[in-house]
């Protein structure tokens, strides 16, 4: 589709500045920006590039501090900056609607999915409320929801995160708009869930033929749905095109770095052969279960059901070896790198370097020293209150380091052989950027000369450039050191890149451990197949490779 | 720290309380070295003097000046204030955040624990503790300070249950660090914050209570000059000149607002981000 008259969006020479004290920030720098009729113009650029500042700019929601320039906003023919708080009131959610990420926050939670969904069509189309009800219900039908008519009755809590996205697409498509904003729409739900919205969406915008900004830091997934593309580096668009001819050759620096940060599962940064030796850490039969029974209860012998984290997971890991662990959210991933590292009560046991471990009270230093863990955030994993020293000495004065080298200059090693300088060593984490703040969890790990290393979804919260050099760095550690690594991660394409084995989850079971090579092989379980084919191939990025 | 005085000196209401308790802990330090008067000396023939001339705000039924008992009455109801907040809060605090950390039935005992004395009121509790032990200054500060630690540790509970989940206190416990450590260095640095802007807000009530069980001759002793003494002595003049009423009165109220004032401009100056 081409754009017959007048473009639906227009954006001319806009730029955003935001007022921090006395100074001021750009976060938007001159931007053009033009959408047609039934076109989708992907946004990608990694964080803190102005993506969300963009969306928020064209819905006339910004922040109270914001600066504009002189450019200007067009929808069709609307100057949407020149309208008055009470005419955009009108327009929100008739002519523009918007998606956002996270469905569980952006739905009230005490209001059902009905009222939420008929609001929109009794503000804007004049419905009563039984004419909104029942067009209500043929929305949700169309949206793909099997029971439209309980759905309507239900609250948020009561139905999964894939159902609650599609009810705010079914909302935001409500008043057939003429743009709709898609504020990374699929960055919250697990990827077979995410596969299934992006397929609705693109058959939702095919029938109506609306108009669509989609605002990603997924290079993949723009890759596969959106027609434009525009590539946002620190408030600029770097470059701009159709999808196709930018991805196979893209012009700009950036762009090229985006493109190749992004972990495509041919390309093997794991070196040699999986190790033969008998295994390091053997899983027998470890269960989790969550909740306790109360006093109340076992008085009056009621029955107590326990929320299952693991059912009876067996595993093996040997020396050196990389293990992958996929599966989505509430899959138990994250519960049995809990129980590994006795943050989790279990039963069952784990056998390590030929130690039986049947409770918390058998890990004992040594197991702890050569079992360690790395969280997702950095942020929650660094005290705040901490200096980087204080943090990093930690492991020294807990399990002893080297003999006769003092802990200053063992410090300063570790940093150094985490690529950060050693001036760090006197600040606080907030002075550092997201990916050195992970930098100086893997160096944590590491001071204590573990076997095993437990990554749980340690670059998911990173950007992907950022996620490529955090890889590289485990990688490199990994030879130098020969630890064993369990990775835990929903990235299918990024593990494939890394592992030997790979162990898929599913609500706490785990379905099966693979070779890598053998992962995408016809003979495997239902679900590992369900779950490769969800993934968005980045070869759609690299047409040319 | 620079930087955190100028956002707390931002706010009106930040300034304005800062100032306030400034001077109110100026006056509790230097006591009664500025007071015109002996704060105990009478004066038979200069009894019920209104305010001006001699006597700034003029003198008692005793011919005592005002001025110069609020100035000395300063250190013992300031200081016994703020001690009697600071061993609340250190207790409640520690209680809390045990709490917090043990998790579990031991949570669950403590809380309720703490539920069932927080159900007596605090003025009846501490009226009680003193009963108990018998009218007089330290034990008046003892009984503020056990009125004041349920809601403390229930406070500091909130803050470090939300402390108790972060990562770092899990990778303290993976890495197999001590109870103590955890308590201390990871968790109670992180909840000082909020502690610290209760702990303003409560000096405030502290001074009220104290008042009060001076009030009701449970605190301070005659002829010490103290605020709520000095508010309950006069009551009985209080047709005759309602001054001596109404300066000590005036002066606790306005020590209370500019304590309230302090932390609630802590809390923004803290919470930079809300």
């Amino acid at each position: 589709m081409t754009e017959n008259q007048t473009p639906v969006l227009s954006v001319c020479d806009y730029s955003l500045d935001y007022r921090v004290g006395s100074e001021r920030l750009s976060v938007l720098k001159n931007i053009n920006l033009t959408i047609g009729r039934g076109e989708i113009l992907g946004l990608v650029g990694e964080s803190g590039s102005g993506k969300s500042s963009m969306a928020s700019a064209i819905m006339r929601y910004l922040a109270p501090n914001a600066v504009e320039n002189a450019g200007t906003i067009h929808l069709g023919s609307t100057d949407l900056r020149s309208q008055s708080a009470r005419q955009l009131a009108d327009l929100r959610g008739r002519r523009i609607s918007m998606v956002f990420q996270d469905p569980s926050t952006s739905l009230n939670p005490t209001l059902k999915l009905g009222e939420q969904l008929t609001e929109v069509l009794i503000r804007h189309q004049g419905l009563s409320r039984a004419q909104a009800w029942k067009a209500g219900e043929e929305r949700l039908a169309h949206v793909g929801l099997k029971f439209p008519v309980e759905m309507m009755h239900r609250l948020p809590h009561e139905v999964s995160g894939g159902e609650k996205q599609r009810v705010v697409i079914a909302t935001a498509f409500a008043c057939n708009p003429e743009l709709i904003i898609f504020d990374e729409p699929t960055t919250a739900l697990d990827v077979i869930t995410s596969r299934q919205i992006l397929d609705l969406f693109a058959q939702l915008q095919a029938e109506t033929g609306v108009a669509s900004l989609y605002i990603s830091h997924d290079l993949a997934i723009v890759a596969r749905t959106a027609g434009r593309v525009a590539v946002l580096q620190k408030g600029e668009i770097v470059e701009e095109g159709e999808t196709e001819p930018l991805f196979r050759a893209p012009k700009h620096p950036y762009t090229r770095a985006l493109i190749g940060a992004v972990p495509r599962p041919d390309r093997r940064l794991l070196k040699g052969d999986p190790p033969q030796a008998e295994p390091l850490v053997r899983v027998r039969d470890v269960s989790v279960n969550y909740g306790r029974r109360s006093l109340l209860d076992s008085l009056l012998r009621r029955d107590f059901t326990p929320v299952i984290g693991n059912r009876a997971v067996t595993l093996d890991i040997k020396p050196g070896e990389v293990l992958g662990i996929v599966g989505e959210s509430g899959s138990g991933k994250s519960t049995l790198a809990k129980a590994m590292t006795g943050l989790n009560r279990f039963d069952g046991l784990i056998e390590f370097d030929g130690r039986p471990i049947r409770g918390l009270g058998d890990m004992d230093r040594a197991y702890r020293r050569e079992v360690q863990i790395i969280f997702q955030h950095p942020d929650a994993s660094l005290n705040p209150r901490q200096r980087i020293s204080e943090i990093l000495v930690r492991p020294l004065k807990l399990y002893g380091g080297r003999e006769g080298v003092p802990v200053q200059r063992q410090i300063e090693e570790m940093l150094d052989r985490v690529r950060l300088p050693a001036s760090y060593i006197d600040r606080f984490p907030h002075q550092l950027s997201g990916g050195e703040k992970q930098r100086v969890a893997i160096a944590r790990a590491f001071l204590s000369s573990p076997r095993l290393v437990i990554c749980d979804e340690i670059t998911s919260a990173l950007d992907v450039s950022v996620q490529a050099s955090v890889i590289e760095l485990l990688m490199d550690l990994h030879q130098q050191t020969g630890v064993a690594y369990i990775f835990i991660t929903h990235d299918i394409n990024l593990v494939r890149q890394i592992a030997h084995r790979i162990a898929v989850m599913y609500r706490g079971d785990l379905v099966e451990v693979v070779p890598t090579q053998a992962i995408t092989s016809s003979d495997r379980a239902p679900y590992t197949r369900e779950l490769v084919a969800a993934v968005t191939p980045p070869a759609s990025l690299t047409l040319t490779a | 720290m620079t930087d955190f005085l100028r956002r707390l000196l931002m706010t009106p209401q930040g300034l304005l309380g800062s100032i306030i308790v400034v001077l109110v802990l100026f006056a509790a330090v230097t006591g009664g070295w500025f007071a015109p008067h002996d704060p105990d000396a009478m004066a038979a023939l200069a009894r019920y003097k209104p305010p001006g001339g001699e006597y700034l705000l003029g003198t008692d039924q005793y011919g005592r000046d005002i001025l110069s008992r609020i100035l000395s009455g300063a250190r013992s109801t300031v200081t016994m204030a703020l001690l009697a907040t600071v061993l609340g809060t250190l207790l409640g605090a520690v209680v809390g955040t045990a709490s917090a950390y043990l998790g579990g039935r031991w949570d669950e005992f403590i809380m309720r624990t703490i539920d069932a004395v927080m159900a007596i009121p605090s003025l009846l509790l501490a009226l009680l503790v003193v009963s108990l032990l018998g009218a007089g200054g330290a034990n008046a500060l003892l009984a503020v300070a056990v009125a004041f630690m349920p809601g403390m540790a229930r406070i500091t509970r909130a803050v470090a249950l939300t402390v108790r989940k972060q990562d770092y206190v899990s990778a303290a416990i993976a890495r197999g660090e001590g109870s103590g450590y955890i308590v201390l260095r990871e968790m109670l640095p992180n909840v000082v914050a909020p502690i610290v802007v209760e702990l303003t807000i409560r000096v405030s009530f502290a001074v009220m209570l104290f008042a009060t069980l001076s009030f009701l001759g449970l605190g301070a002793q005659p002829p010490a000059a103290d605020w709520g003494l000095m508010v309950s002595e006069a009551r009985q003049y209080l047709h005759r000149s309602p001054w001596i009423l109404i300066w000590p009165s005036a002066i606790i109220a306005v020590t209370a607002i500019g304590f309230n004032l302090l932390g609630d401009g802590l809390r923004d100056a803290l919470n930079p981000r809300t």
